[in-house]
Formats: structure tokens, sequence, C-alpha cells
């Protein structure tokens, strides 16, 4: 087997894994959804009942939405390793580290995916927004949003997966670094949705895959140093 | 015609005089808190043989199996697998060590076949090949009939016997146990007697760190006691510990058909 293919086997085990704790704790998904859409049903209820400021308010409320709700699902995919031992015997396996930190983050970026899926339309409902036209630009921002969140979501679990408080830390410390990607996205979808007036779309997505691929590469090289005790 | 007897010392016959030791540690110390759970210990055990670690609770048993199986570092001194420093060679100690800890390291939500699968995975068990090999490791922990059940409804006996199976999934040549006898019935005793056997006959080396030795005494060729994280008392054949504080093997006759 070669290198590649290993470390690309072991990433898939480890997604799959996650994935088929987290859907059979039933509970966890339901109740991340639930949150994400509380969020956006109380943002929409503090904001009033213009139609014109719900709707230009909803790309951001959508981004808030998709960041709380995913912090809540990349530290679970972490806490499943917190059961009797398993981060100990994740750690002692013969494989290279990347591919642990590549597993975990594919999942991560894989429940943002189906959050966003999920909330769009809510938006789209909840904030009377037509979000049917921008569809492939919108889609093209979820999943690079979605990967730049995975990627130092991943990071920061596996910092605080160790800590009693992680469940405050973890917020702590990811909503501060993905900054320039909530920024990013929340203009790529104000662009996508009002049509580009003023030509920005592609430097924000510009700016979205380079956050990506720098966050993606600086999560992977250092996640391993995180699992050592 | 008749049968020639030879006196050996126990597991020495055949064994390659070049081969490094399974285990060899220098001064080797670990902190917690500034606190030495580990304060220099310095042995070596020859491969093959299965040597019992007995000392009180905070003696530094477990944490020199953990620093064996590479979960955490020595503070000081060096650790040595089959020749490889674990510090400096942590990957390459991994393939070749399978630990059993206190904690099972076995996810709730997933079923006990789904757990070795992943773990086959993990320890690079060809995907045509490891299936086959976790049905036969089920059977062999006494689960077989169990395979679709969640591990959150296993007993504390089951869950030992999983994570059992997965130390077989690892064909590793060094062996390190961590009280493997803790929650087991007697057939589970049985089980982990049959397999300290086979470790030993199959040239596996084991360390088995245990306060009851009523199970393990008998399959043991060493025993080492351990005290405030220094080894105090060494018996038996196939480890040496510096300053030696050992009593000589007595010589075992081997009979070998001419």
């Amino acid at each position: 087997m070669t290198t590649l293919r290993r470390n690309a086997t072991v990433a898939w085990a480890i997604a799959r894994k996650d994935a088929l704790a987290e859907v059979r704790g039933k509970q966890a998904a339901v109740s991340t959804l639930t949150f994400a859409a509380l969020v956006l049903l109380l943002f929409g209820f503090a904001l009033g009942s213009d139609p014109r400021r719900l709707a230009d308010a909803a790309p951001g409320l959508l981004w808030l939405g998709l960041v709380f709700a995913g912090l809540l699902a990349v530290g679970r995919f972490h806490e499943v390793e917190t059961e009797d031992g398993a981060l100990e015997q994740l750690t002692l396996y013969p494989v290279d580290r990347r591919s642990i930190y590549a597993g975990k983050a594919a999942i991560g970026a894989l429940a943002m995916l189906l959050l966003g899926a999920l909330l769009v339309p809510l938006v789209a409902i909840l904030y009377a927004v037509d979000v049917v036209h921008a569809l492939p630009v919108l889609a093209l921002t979820v999943v690079l949003g979605a990967i730049g969140f995975a990627a130092v979501g991943t990071f920061y679990a596996g910092v605080t997966v160790r800590m009693r408080a992680r469940e405050v830390m973890l917020p702590l410390l990811v909503l501060p670094i993905v900054a320039p990607l909530l920024l990013a996205a929340v203009k790529a979808t104000t662009a996508a949705l009002t049509g580009d007036p003023f030509g920005e779309l592609p430097a924000w997505l510009t700016l979205l895959a380079g956050f990506d691929v720098v966050m993606l590469i600086a999560g992977a090289g250092t996640y391993g140093f995180l699992l050592e005790e | 015609m008749p049968q020639t007897t030879i006196y050996s010392s126990p597991r020495s016959v055949g064994a390659p005089e070049q081969l490094p030791p399974a285990v060899a540690t220098h001064e080797l110390a670990r902190l917690f808190g500034g606190h030495p759970a580990l304060a220099g210990v310095s042995l070596t055990v020859t491969a093959g043989h299965c040597v019992l670690l007995v000392g009180p609770n905070g003696a530094g048993k477990t944490t020199l199996l953990r620093i064996l199986a590479t979960a955490i570092r020595p503070s000081f001194g060096t650790a040595a697998v089959d020749g490889l420093d674990v510090a400096a060679h942590p990957d390459l100690v991994r393939s070749r060590v399978a630990y059993l800890s206190h904690a099972t390291g076995l996810y709730d939500d997933l079923t006990a076949r789904e757990n070795l699968v992943f773990a086959a995975t993990m320890l690079g068990l060809e995907p045509a090949s490891s299936g086959g090999r976790v049905g036969e490791v089920l059977d062999e922990v006494g689960l077989a009939e169990d395979d679709v059940l969640r591990v959150r409804g296993f007993s504390a006996g089951m869950r030992r016997r999983l994570a059992l199976g997965r130390v077989l999934l690892a064909r590793p040549s060094l062996v390190l146990l961590d009280e493997p006898f803790a929650a087991l019935d007697p057939a589970g005793i049985q089980l982990m007697e049959g397999l300290l056997d086979r470790w030993r006959h199959s040239g596996v080396t084991a360390l088995v760190a245990a306060h009851a030795t009523e199970h393990i005494a008998a399959h043991a060729d060493a025993t080492v006691q351990l005290q405030g994280g220094a080894v105090v008392r060494v018996t038996g054949d196939g480890v040496v510990a510096w300053p030696p504080a050992r009593e000589p093997a007595a010589p075992r006759a081997v009979e070998v058909a001419p």
C-alpha cells in the first residue's frame, strides 16, 4: 500500500467512524440543528419585522448560525475520543498524524456542508431572500467556508480536547481566528445574493480559498504535536 | 536411540545473539508535575520473555509501560524497543508494540466488529484480509455472537475482551499489558493465560503489570519489582537491571531430540 493510499484510507476510516457515532447519537445532531435554527430565528426577532433590514442582515446571520453550530460539531468529533481512553489509543496506532487531522477536518467540513444545506433554505424562508438565482455561487461560498472553518476548528478542537473547560475554550480560540473567514464569506454571500454589482465576488472567493489552503497546511503540520501528552 | 539432555537458560535456545534486547532503558525517568513517577530505571529485557512488573500503587509500572508504548515521552533517560529509541522513532516503535491499558480505548456507539475493523485499518491491515481476521479475533475472544452489538451495552469484562482482540490484530513483537486480568471472568482469565503462553512460545516479548499475580506467575520468566519509581528487585531470567538487583535463574532442563 502506498503512503498516500494508506493516509487516505486512515483519514476515511476516521471520518466514517465519527460519522457513524454522530448519526447513532441522534440527540447531538438534532440539538445542533435546533440550535442553528434558533440562532437564525432569534436574530430575526431581534432585528424586527422590516423585510429590507432582514434581507440585508441575512448573509451575516447565515454565517453566524453556521459558525456557532459548526463549533458544536467539530467539538463533538473530538469529544468522541474522550470515551474510555480512545484518544490515547488513537495516538498509539502507527499512522501519520496528518491523516488523523485530515479525517477529522473532512468530517467537520461535511457537517458544515450539511448544516449549510439546511440553513440556506431556512434563511430564504425566514428572511424572505431569493437564493435560487445565486445557488451555484452560494454553494461554492459555503464549500470554501466549510473547509476553512473545519481546518481551524479541528486544530483547536485538538488543542482543547484534553481540557476540562473545552466547551468554553474552543469558541474563545476559534472565533478570533475565523474572523477573516467570516468576513470573506459574508461579503461573498452578499455579493452572490445581490448580483455582485461591484465585481468584488472573485476577490472574496480568492481570500476564502487562500485562507483554506493556509489553515489546512498549518493544521496538518502541527496537529500531530497536539496529540502528544 | 537415547535422548540427549542439555541444560540451558530458559528461552535462549536458538535465539540469535545479535538481536537487540526487546526492551532497553537507561536512567529512564518521568516527572508528573515535578513528582518522579519513574526515577532512573535501567534495565534490559531479552526478546521472547514474559516479564511480570509488580509493585504498590504509584510504583511506576503503568508509567514504564506507557513510555514503552509511546503514549508519553520520557523526561530524562532513554528507552528503546527492539533497538529503536521510543522518543526518536515513535512511529517505528508503534508498529511493533501492542498496549492494553486500564482504559479500553473503544468507541461506545460502534459495534464490536466496527471497533475492530477500525483498529485493523489503523494498524495497516489490507481491507481484503482484515474482515476475515476480525472475524477470527472476535471468535477467539469469545465475542463472535455479540459482534453486531454496540459496545455501549457491553459489560466491563466484554469490553476488556474486545480490547484484547485489538491487541491480537496487531501481531506485535512486544506486548504491554496493564492489569490484563482485571474484570475478566474465569473463561476470560483462561483465555488470557493461553495468550500469554502463546506469545511466550512464539517469541513475542510481554511486559505485564499486575497486582494480583496468581494467574500470571506460572507464565512469567522474570519478575521486576518497582517501588517509588525505581527497580528494587529482579528475579528470574531474561531481565538485567542496573544497579544489579537480581537473583540468578535456576537452570532449566530442556530435552532435545537427537
